[in-house]
């Protein structure tokens, strides 16, 4: 009796969700469908969560302030636990699902996904910032509004460069020691060594054994102590906000004496909360505001957190929220111009033509929310040419300096940067 | 072939006609039917997700084999699987771009097919390396030799060193047109349906004939007691180790089917997660059945897939749905392997060969 009472509810169940699989992709005229991968529960959550709850805001915001010249998006998303067999499925349903644009996340997925996206033409707006999605002629359908990783990380070095080391003792007597902390394992992670490498060799770093750092790192002694021996003048950290956090903190404790310079990922308000006194100090990449600070648009990102997201408090939400407002804003402009033109954007095959006559078309578009005017090209798709560098510092960010790689380096930028 | 239904009694004069594959007509006619499903029927009227899905059922199933193989019949527990997929792919993806071909097969599309034999091998090798300890260790303390092998692997070798070849983002992307065999070139989602559902076939096959043989009967003596098995006089030594070999090179096969998916690879592809899915499947599905590495992933894919879709259409009630559905997932993943191993330990080839005797017997079913 129990045994069949089961099997009852199992079929029940299975039908309903037969029922309902079956029934998702039914059409509606008129509706713009935007598919989310997202990680809210795996390896980079403690960051991924903040920005899916602003990517759902701000396309909730964007429905609710005229849609795409009218037209209504229907924003669905997933949580794929940044596990990478689970994105291809996910993203796979999303095309079934006739998504004519995706918001990825990871640079792993992302990449992943890369030659997919690329034969099914649409649009992948992620949160991965990876310099090996910016040149079109190996991945034409990735785009983020943001500096990529490695603009990233060179900024920050030459900042690190002409801020600290130029007011060192040391200066002018030896050369700066410089190492790089991040998870081998991780594609986000591993993104920019290289050209933080690079850019460590054009400044005149002497450059140190790389280490090993998990995502998921609570105690990173080792590795601090396996620095202490090169003496490091600054460190990079490529991880998220908890193990930067950890691995900050310990090198603190041990007294290891060093800078940091992190990537965007890892400097967020959470920093000063995980690692306290020991984030004193630490330098980051920023390439958009933090949230709440007194920017163009900056107002509406929080006023549709309050309204969109009641159940997050304010004082809990992070640059994660603003990041994500900076990848819905350029596909809302790049939707509204390509609608403009005549695409139907609501067709699931119009990614190649909102490509051309939307993101394409952008050039030094001021999205505010701190970040440098956006401009994508068919030969190029770095959408900035530099980064705002920031430093926490007495309780507060402070602007370090604004690097301009283009204007500093332009041989370097046009000819040999593109792509890595 | 005597006839559509097997007549009552035990007609079978020897071994062989006992384990004859095409016993009436009613069976061969069956394995046509599947044969015809999996070969015509799914690729030409599902949709193109559909495929993908059926194509990631059988890259579960790939995986499932080998699991199976160890845990199921040889009695060999494993936590380390995702290992040996990851040799096999990263063997595949780097003979593909980083080995000297000679032009004559680079053009004639034999590069990649060569690739999937040799993956095949340098993972049942790597596997029978991992599979030494087996030689003195059972039970618990096998599974954590098994989960070295995941660690060394993949958290070590793979990410320190392999992955460095090349630099980085540069030698793991397959670029478009470079996975082909002979004039066939494997770019969407049905052509990679098809090569999942031949190699899965003739991995079935392989297996199936392995099982019925000396091999697959040393196996199953090990597996039920292997003090005993050695008194009978086979060598365990040698067993224990050609099943390792032989789960390490399904596992390769898979791994090299696994790039011509994605046509991209990372270590993260490969996580200690995917080794645990990958026993769930066989508990779900059945242990010692071939049947039940199958039911089990198209359980674990299809439901799942399901479920998310479910979720869909109520996440406009229930906002957190999809924030939380991988834990709902998870919990799903968790729940279905507790629920097997208390109501149907036996998993869900015992249920479908319950059915497929209820119906066999009817109506005298009794």
């Amino acid at each position: 009796m129990k045994k069949s009472i089961f099997l009852k509810l199992f079929v029940l169940l299975l039908g309903v969700a037969l029922a309902a699989g079956f029934s998702t992709v039914a059409a509606a005229k008129d509706i713009i469908r935007i598919g989310g991968i997202m990680d809210t529960t795996g390896g980079t959550s403690d960051v991924g969560k903040d920005y899916a709850i602003g990517m759902s805001d701000a396309f909730k915001y964007i429905n609710d302030n005229g849609g795409v010249n009218g037209k209504k998006i229907k924003y669905t998303w997933f949580d794929y636990g940044y596990r990478i067999p689970e994105a291809i499925t996910k993203y796979k349903m999303l095309k079934r699902m006739g998504s004519v644009i995706i918001m990825g996340w990871g640079t792993g997925d992302t990449e992943a996904l890369s030659p997919t996206v690329n034969k099914d033409k649409i649009p992948y707006v992620s949160a991965s910032y990876s310099a090996h999605l910016t040149d079109p002629k190996k991945t034409p359908y990735n785009l983020f509004f943001s500096s990529d990783y490695s603009t990233n990380a060179r900024s920050a070095i030459t900042a690190w460069f002409d801020k600290k080391w130029k007011n060192h003792p040391d200066f002018g007597k030896r050369k700066p020691r410089f190492a790089c902390c991040y998870m081998f394992a991780s594609p986000y992670c591993s993104a920019p060594i290289k050209a933080i490498k690079d850019q460590a060799r054009l400044l005149g770093f002497e450059i140190g054994e790389d280490q090993d750092v998990s995502l998921f790192a609570l105690d990173t002694k080792s590795q601090i102590m396996a620095l202490k021996s090169f003496k490091p003048d600054v460190l990079w950290h490529g991880n998220t906000t908890m193990s930067v956090a950890a691995t900050i903190r310990d090198a603190y404790a041990l007294g290891l004496g060093a800078d940091w310079i992190v990537d965007n990922w890892g400097f967020d308000e959470n920093l000063p909360r995980l690692a306290g006194e020991a984030a004193e100090g630490v330098m980051g990449a920023t390439p958009c505001a933090f949230f709440g600070q007194n920017v163009k648009n900056m107002d509406i990102v929080v006023s549709s957190a309050e309204t969109y997201s009641p159940g997050v408090p304010l004082g809990k939400r992070l640059n994660r929220t603003v990041q994500a407002w900076g990848d819905a804003l350029i596909t809302w402009e790049a939707l509204k111009r390509a609608d403009r033109k005549g695409v139907d954007v609501t067709r699931k095959d119009a990614g190649e033509a909102i490509m051309k006559q939307g993101f394409e078309t952008l050039r030094n578009f001021d999205i505010g929310l701190g970040a440098a005017p956006i401009s994508f090209t068919p030969t190029d798709h770095r959408p900035a040419t530099g980064c705002r560098i920031q430093i926490w510092k007495g309780g507060k960010f402070h602007v370090v300096e604004d690097v301009d790689l283009k204007k500093r380096w332009p041989e370097l930028w046009k000819t040999k940067w593109l792509g890595w | 072939m005597s006839s559509v239904w097997l007549p009552c009694g035990d007609y079978h004069q020897n071994y062989a006609a006992d384990q004859g594959w095409w016993q009436t007509r009613f069976i061969k006619g069956k394995m046509i039917l599947l044969l015809l499903t999996v070969f015509v029927g799914i690729p030409l009227f599902a949709g193109e997700y559909w495929v993908s899905v059926g194509t990631m059922v059988g890259y579960t199933a790939m995986g499932a084999l080998g699991v199976q193989l160890l845990i199921g019949y040889s009695g060999l527990l494993t936590l380390g699987h995702a290992a040996f997929i990851a040799v096999g792919a990263y063997t595949s993806t780097m003979l593909i771009l980083q080995f000297p071909w000679p032009h004559a097969l680079m053009d004639s599309g034999l590069a990649y097919p060569i690739s999937i034999i040799v993956a095949g091998i340098a993972a049942g090798l790597w596997s029978v390396l991992f599979g030494l300890p087996s030689v003195k260790v059972k039970g618990f303390y096998l599974i954590l030799t098994t989960m070295a092998a995941q660690f060394i692997t993949v958290d070590f070798i793979l990410t320190q060193y392999i992955s460095q070849i090349g630099g980085r983002g540069q030698a793991f992307s397959l670029p478009p047109g470079t996975i082909r065999i002979g004039p066939w070139v494997i770019d969407n989602e049905r052509s990679v349906y098809y090569l999942m559902a031949v190699l899965l076939t003739l991995m079935v096959i392989v297996l199936a004939n392995l099982l019925r043989s000396k091999p697959g009967r040393a196996w199953v003596a090990i597996r039920d007691n292997d003090i005993a098995a050695e008194a009978l006089g086979i060598n365990i030594v040698w067993y224990k180790l050609l099943a390792f070999f032989v789960a390490g090179f399904m596992a390769g096969i898979a791994g090299a089917f696994w790039v011509c998916n994605t046509a991209a690879l990372s270590p993260e592809h490969f996580q200690w997660f995917l080794s645990l899915w990958l026993v769930g499947v066989i508990l779900i599905g059945g242990v010692g059945s071939i049947q039940g590495a199958i039911f089990g992933s198209i359980f674990m894919v299809v439901v799942m897939e399901l479920l998310q879709m479910a979720a869909i259409p109520l996440a406009d009630y229930w906002p957190s749905l999809l924030m939380d559905f991988a834990y709902i997932k998870d919990m799903a993943f968790g729940l279905a392997i507790c629920a097997f191993l208390i109501y149907e330990p036996n998993g869900l080839a015992y249920r479908w060969w319950q059915a497929k005797n209820y119906f066999n017997l009817w109506p005298f079913s009794y």
